[in-house]
């Protein structure tokens, strides 16, 4: 992927001469969201600018309601900014309309919620079977590809439970099976672990540690110190904006 | 295509998963289309021999008769009526009759004073009235040209007459009309159209002629005439101008299965009733529907959420619900056919009627279930589409 010559060219030029320049995989531009109106305006988000490049493992923090979940459903495509501009994969989402924001998030992005968000009535692979469909596959391919992804996330031996007869940590491995089946660029995940044990949620993280490859960014938002420690950066927020974007050395 | 493919997919297991409900929303439109198809089958069921029978008989045969105008006596119809009769374009065949008066029918000469005081009707007649009443011969033969041209004494009688006079089939018996002995030759079935036949004697224009009238002329006084199905009006209109057209007497027509069809229509206004309260039914059923579909799409508005993030657009969503309400539609459409078929049915079997149901009835029925099923479920759906991700989800 080139990058387009002339935006921002003084990030790329850090990187040895002979790497190809990357694009970034989610941008936000000077992006803000406010609830309500006239006196009972909230700013959940302002003036937000932040870039997700291939290859992140990026952790969220900050105090309660410092607008943590309000931009990773920005960066998502679930919601739309105030003002300002998001770019997913170079393409410019604010001002597509919702079917083709849609369609750019399912090509693009997984998410995992805290509290799972399973559909009660299907089971373990049903679940992950809803992601891929209306793509065009056969009911055997989509069968085939969340059997894979179940059996990726260690639950090989639930593939026809459904969510009431499975653990938190079951459930959330099943959502997570969910959000990798499409082979999504970008996974976001709020809180994944805000409702497990301890175990299970060190299971779940081992599992999100284990996704970090060079064409995927993960980006999940935490409470949790030792979590965000695991990430290589860390977005720390306050009051609706961004106080601090550090890296790790590697 | 494939994308229908999996929206039917997860409609009917968005259904399936959730029997009890599915059952309840499928009673509202079953009772209604149940209700309608029991009210117009029982009340056609109810006519049901009597509709039948208008089918066999058919409900094109057509009596022209001479009337008098100025009281005068025997009037007749003009020499050449056949002809005329055929040049109704709607007129498909046609037959002439002579009803003689005045002769005294005994089954022997000695039985005379038995037999005098009943009147039975004697009748010159061409060889093709059978055909034209479309009725057969128990045993033996019409009359036939040969009988005609010979003028033989050969007679037809109907079945009543042959019952009293303890005719037996096959037999070879003789008539006596008015002292002149007839050779029976054939017993004819019963005319349900025209119930006098079953007691009459036939015999042909040229005995008739030779045997009972003085003038030198027999002139047919009533003819029988199938039209066109669907024509009968028109054909009996256009036949008293035909038949009539420049002679001195007057011509009356008789379509013979009014009465008959004119009894076997349905009782209109309980059906009207019962129809209404069906449609009344499945409105109320579809209310019930919309209910149940708008408190689902609140239940299940976090899978509406997660499907939408998956990235399922507004109008899958819109469409997977829609589905599921035409699903109950069609299900409890289905359902209420059958529950009618059988009311109908048991209804029929215990007040005795002949079972009759409507083709078109069953159809109709599933259509009115699944537009009102569909209509209740559009509302709802829109809702389902409208939900937006991020507030149902309720991000950590
Ligand atoms: N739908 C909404 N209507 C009005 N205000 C909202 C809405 N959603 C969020 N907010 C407000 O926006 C601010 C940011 O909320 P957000 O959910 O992003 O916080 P958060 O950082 O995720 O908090 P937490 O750690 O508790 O999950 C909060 O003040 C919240 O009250
Ligand atoms: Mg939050």
């Amino acid at each position: 992927m080139l990058h387009e010559p002339d935006t921002d060219a003084d990030v790329s030029q850090q990187q040895p001469a002979n790497e190809p320049y990357v694009e970034p995989l989610l941008e936000l531009k000077e992006v803000s969201r406010v609830y309500g109106s006239g006196d009972a305006k909230v700013y959940a988000l302002r003036d937000v600018s932040l870039r997700i490049m291939p290859g992140d493992f990026v952790s969220i923090v900050g105090p309660s309601g410092s607008g943590k979940s309000t931009m990773l459903g920005l960066l998502g495509c679930l919601d739309i900014p105030t003002s300002g501009t998001i770019i997913v994969g170079g393409k410019t989402v604010t001002g597509l309309d919702d079917a083709d924001r849609t369609e750019v998030r399912g090509r693009t992005i997984g998410f995992v919620f805290q509290q799972f968000h399973l559909i009660p009535h299907l089971d373990a692979t049903g679940n992950v079977e809803t992601a891929l469909l209306y793509r065009g596959l056969s009911k055997s391919e989509r069968r085939r590809r969340a059997i894979e992804s179940l059996d990726k996330v260690g639950l090989g031996h639930r593939h026809e439970h459904r969510p009431v007869q499975m653990s938190g940590g079951e459930q959330q491995r099943v959502a997570l099976a969910r959000a990798l089946v499409t082979e999504p660029k970008i996974l976001l995940a709020d809180e994944p672990t805000g409702a497990l044990d301890s175990q299970n949620a060190e299971n779940v993280m081992e599992l999100l540690t284990n996704l970090q490859s060079p064409e995927r960014a993960v980006v999940l938002v935490t409470h949790a110190l030792e979590v965000a420690d695991a990430a290589f950066r860390k977005v720390s927020m306050r009051d609706g904006r961004i106080v601090s974007d550090m890296t790790r050395v590697r | 295509m494939k994308t229908f493919k999996d929206l039917l997919m997860v409609s009917l297991t968005g259904l399936f998963a959730r029997k009890v409900r599915t059952l309840l929303l499928l009673l509202g439109p079953m009772i209604g289309v149940a209700a309608i198809i029991a009210a117009v089958g029982l009340t056609d069921s109810a006519k049901g021999d009597l509709k039948a029978k208008v089918n066999k008989l058919g409900t094109n045969l057509i009596e022209v008769s001479a009337s008098s105008a100025f009281g005068g006596q025997d009037p007749t119809l003009p020499e050449d009526v056949l002809d005329r009769a055929r040049s109704v374009v709607t007129v498909k065949s046609v037959a002439k009759v002579h009803e003689l008066a005045n002769i005294v029918v005994t089954p022997y000469n000695e039985a005379k004073d038995k037999y005098e005081a009943v009147p039975i009707p004697v009748l010159a007649s061409d060889v093709l009235l059978p055909s034209v009443l479309e009725v057969n011969l128990i045993s033996g033969r019409w009359l036939n040209d040969f009988d005609e041209q010979a003028t033989s004494r050969s007679a037809v009688i109907g079945i009543g007459l042959a019952r009293q006079f303890n005719y037996l089939p096959g037999e070879t018996r003789t008539i006596e009309l008015g002292n002149i002995r007839y050779g029976v030759v054939g017993v004819l079935s019963e005319v349900e159209l025209e119930p006098a036949f079953d007691n009459a004697v036939f015999i042909t224009f040229s005995a008739a002629k030779a045997d009972f009238v003085d003038t030198d002329k027999i002139l047919a006084n009533k003819i029988y005439v199938r039209s066109q199905v669907g024509a009968e009006k028109d054909t009996s209109e256009a036949l008293k101008v035909a038949v009539n057209l420049g002679g001195p007497d007057e011509v009356t027509t008789d379509i013979k299965s009014e009465a008959l069809q004119l009894a076997a229509q349905s009782d209109q206004q309980i059906k009207l009733i019962v129809v209404s309260m069906g449609i009344l039914a499945s409105i109320v059923g579809g209310v019930g529907i919309a209910n149940v579909m708008s408190i689902s799409v609140i239940q299940r508005s976090a899978e509406i959420g997660i499907r939408r993030a998956l990235g399922h657009t507004r109008s899958i969503i819109a469409s997977q619900f829609l589905l599921e309400s035409l699903f109950i539609g069609l299900l409890g459409g289905i359902c209420g056919v059958l529950l009618g078929i059988v009311s109908i049915f048991l209804g029929a079997t215990i007040a005795g009627w002949v079972f009759v149901l409507a083709p078109w009835l069953p159809p109709a029925g599933i259509l009115l279930a699944m537009v009102i099923s569909v209509i209740a479920g559009l509302y709802p759906s829109v809702r389902a589409a409208k939900l937006e991700p991020l507030e149902t989800l309720r991000l950590g």
